[in-house]
């Protein structure tokens, strides 16, 4: 399409952007590069996860009934979440799923071996695979159902969270299904397209630190083996589909370090970078899970941090049997998390493009390019929620190492440590400092995704404008909610 | 240049932060004593959220409806158990750990402004951990200036790409 006169207009001056640092871990510290070679590495890693599952869908059938008083329930959603989401995401990416225990059976049938690698033909691989290895439909190769499996528990977090038993089944039954996809399709299907935790650490790990990277692109491109995709004698084909050679994204790379084992050409580097510098969402699916997560985030704070008795009658509805009210609130987090938040986006898409004086880019192109704003936004978002959930309830998880079923056990002599909230009084400070370095982020990257979208820094500025108001507008909703 | 930015940007985040201030300075009113009758039920306090002003002396009487209960105010050094069917008290201050005292309310000056969380304290039931309820001691700084550092921060941003983009003088 010809450009207009403002479009020709605009492209006059770009502001030169700094891609960032690259730190290569495995040249720094070229232990940690042994380490993840080693055949032994993501067993062990996978063999600790898998224990600490097992006790704790143990804790859930066996033990206490009350929740602050069962492993179930403190170890997974007070200690883990706050793990995963403040600290391993944002500076680890995807580290939790090199050592995530759910697809642990669906490998060792896929593989028939814990350590060992088993060189033979299976499609495009070099290693053999046992189970059925069938192809996921491509329809499906998204992450819809991921973002949909996620509003799902998001829906029935109140039993999820506080009940150890339904802890325990909800997990147990997510093991047995990336059990049953490792049997049936090829490889990861199970974390790539159905897991719902997955999908929320895959689109967060774009802002993370750490990515695991080629060196050398051209290196890849000359390569003949391939041995990162497919797999050699020394390691599996990687197990997320990915090819070293195009991955630029941390969207699907599990960091589970094959291709480190099996590249021929000692091409893979293990790089820190600055925080949220990978831009590119590929596609709807994408963004419309970074309009559930704020969505969710949103709820979360006000059921979890709130004081209506009404809103927790209503998500609480297996105890209170308010289901009427259960129903409005389903209702309402779905359609906001799947219509009102992407329905806001679209009109500022559309406002976007008016205000870029653009023709060329349609408003699809700029609605999924802009949505990318909410990821550091919507992380900051939920570590500002998470932290008062850690600082609060945290004193639970010390009592818990010395009873864990709340059995009367007191093996580390604290069992009796009673609860305490921990700073309660500089909780609101860290929100708004989080809060504030997330609004940082999106609009920082609001304008050079305007910028390498319209090739102008003024049609950048200028589109700008809406988006970083609406992220302040979500901000201060936050600041309400937590202080107001 | 890089470094000029960098302070515009900071200048304006505290300069909003003050204006939010200034403006909630002038909401203070004179002190007052305030009776509340606070019911505690499994999983919410009340009225769930109460309002006074600064240094004003807050009575709070407290009504377990259903199971035990507790009530433990952040910052101001209080806990209490409530029992059903039965009004009077067991207050503490966790400073002195567990030397529990009986008593028919709650007194106590809101010395300390902004917004403080009462939280069960005595284990009630499944949802237990995120029975809360809140105490806004006017005014409620930490709130504005939160408001205008975000906004200042937004100014102050905006204002970063204007320059580079306009190569406009400061």
């Amino acid at each position: 399409m010809k450009q207009t006169k403002s479009e020709v207009e605009n492209q006059e001056y770009l502001i030169p952007e700094n891609k960032g640092f690259r730190i290569d871990i495995f040249e720094k510290i070229p232990i940690i590069k042994q380490i993840v070679k080693s055949r032994y590495y993501q067993f062990t890693l996978t063999f600790i996860g898998l224990f600490v599952f097992f006790i704790v869908i143990l804790g859930g059938f066996i033990g206490t009934p009350i929740g602050n008083r069962n492993i179930a329930i403190v170890l997974i959603w007070i200690f883990w979440w706050f793990l995963l989401i403040s600290i391993l995401v944002p500076f680890l990416g995807r580290f939790w799923c090199s050592m995530c225990p759910l697809p642990f059976f669906g490998d060792f049938f896929q593989r028939l071996s814990l350590i060992k690698v088993r060189v033979g033909k299976t499609g495009y691989l070099r290693n053999k695979i046992y189970g059925l290895n069938k192809k996921w439909p491509k329809a499906l190769n998204n992450i819809w159902i991921p973002n949909f499996t996620f509003l799902t528990l998001c829906s029935f977090s109140a039993v999820l969270i506080t009940r150890p038993v339904v802890s325990s089944i909800v997990l147990g039954g997510m093991l047995l299904v990336a059990t049953f996809f490792g049997l049936v399709f090829n490889l990861r299907t199970f974390c790539r397209h159905v897991c719902p935790v997955s999908g929320f650490i895959g689109l967060y790990s774009k802002a993370s630190m750490l990515e695991l990277r080629s060196k050398d692109k051209i290196v890849c491109e000359k390569c003949t083996e391939k041995g990162c995709f497919r797999g050699n004698e020394k390691g599996w084909g990687c197990p997320w589909s990915e090819y070293m050679g195009k991955m630029d994204r941390n969207n699907n790379c599990g960091l589970c370090m094959e291709c480190v084992k099996t590249c021929p050409n000692d091409n893979i580097a293990l790089n820190i970078r600055p925080f949220s510098i990978e831009r590119n969402i590929k596609g709807l699916d994408e963004s419309w899970k970074a309009f559930i997560d704020v969505g969710t985030s949103h709820a979360y704070s006000m059921i979890y941090l709130g004081a209506s008795g009404k809103l927790k009658d209503w998500v609480n509805a297996a105890e209170s049997g308010d289901w009427v009210g259960f129903f409005t609130y389903v209702v309402a987090l779905w359609l906001f998390s799947l219509v009102v938040v992407p329905g806001i986006f679209y009109l500022l898409s559309l406002m976007i493009r008016k205000l870029s004086n653009t023709k060329t880019i349609s408003v699809k192109e700029i609605f999924i390019a802009y949505s990318y704003i909410l990821i550091p936004l919507g992380l900051m978002a939920w570590i500002a929620f998470s932290i008062p959930l850690i600082l609060i309830n945290g004193s639970y998880v010390i009592s818990i190492f010395s009873d864990p079923f709340g059995w009367g056990w007191d093996l580390f002599g604290t069992a009796n440590f009673h609860w305490q909230p921990f700073i309660p009084d500089y909780i609101g400070f860290i929100q708004i400092a989080l809060l504030l370095i997330g609004l940082g982020y999106a609009i920082h990257n609001g304008f050079f995704i305007g910028q390498q979208l319209f090739n102008s820094a003024k049609a950048a500025f200028r589109g700008l404008i809406p988006i970083a108001v609406f992220s302040t507008m979500i901000v201060i909703a936050f600041i309400l909610f937590f202080l107001g | 240049m890089k470094l000029k930015l960098v302070a515009i940007v900071t200048i304006l985040t505290l300069v909003g932060g003050m204006v939010g201030l200034g403006i909630n300075y002038f909401s203070v009113k004179k002190h007052v004593r305030h009776d509340f009758l606070i019911k505690a039920r499994q999983y919410s306090y009340d009225p769930a959220e109460i309002k006074v002003d600064y240094n004003d002396t807050v009575h709070i009487k407290l009504i377990a409806m259903d199971v035990v209960h507790g009530f433990y105010l952040e910052n101001y050094d209080i806990d209490a158990q409530i029992f059903p069917n039965d009004k009077t008290l067991k207050v503490r201050r966790p400073s002195e750990g567990y030397n529990w005292k009986d008593a028919s309310e709650i007194v106590f000056v809101a010395n300390q402004k902004g917004k403080f969380r009462y939280r069960c304290s005595h284990t009630c039931g499944n949802m237990h951990p995120f029975m809360q309820g809140v105490l806004i001691v006017k005014p409620n700084n930490l709130l504005y200036i939160g408001i205008g550092m975000v906004i200042g921060f937004l100014i102050g941003m905006l204002a970063i790409f204007y320059v580079r983009i306009y190569n406009a003088k400061f």
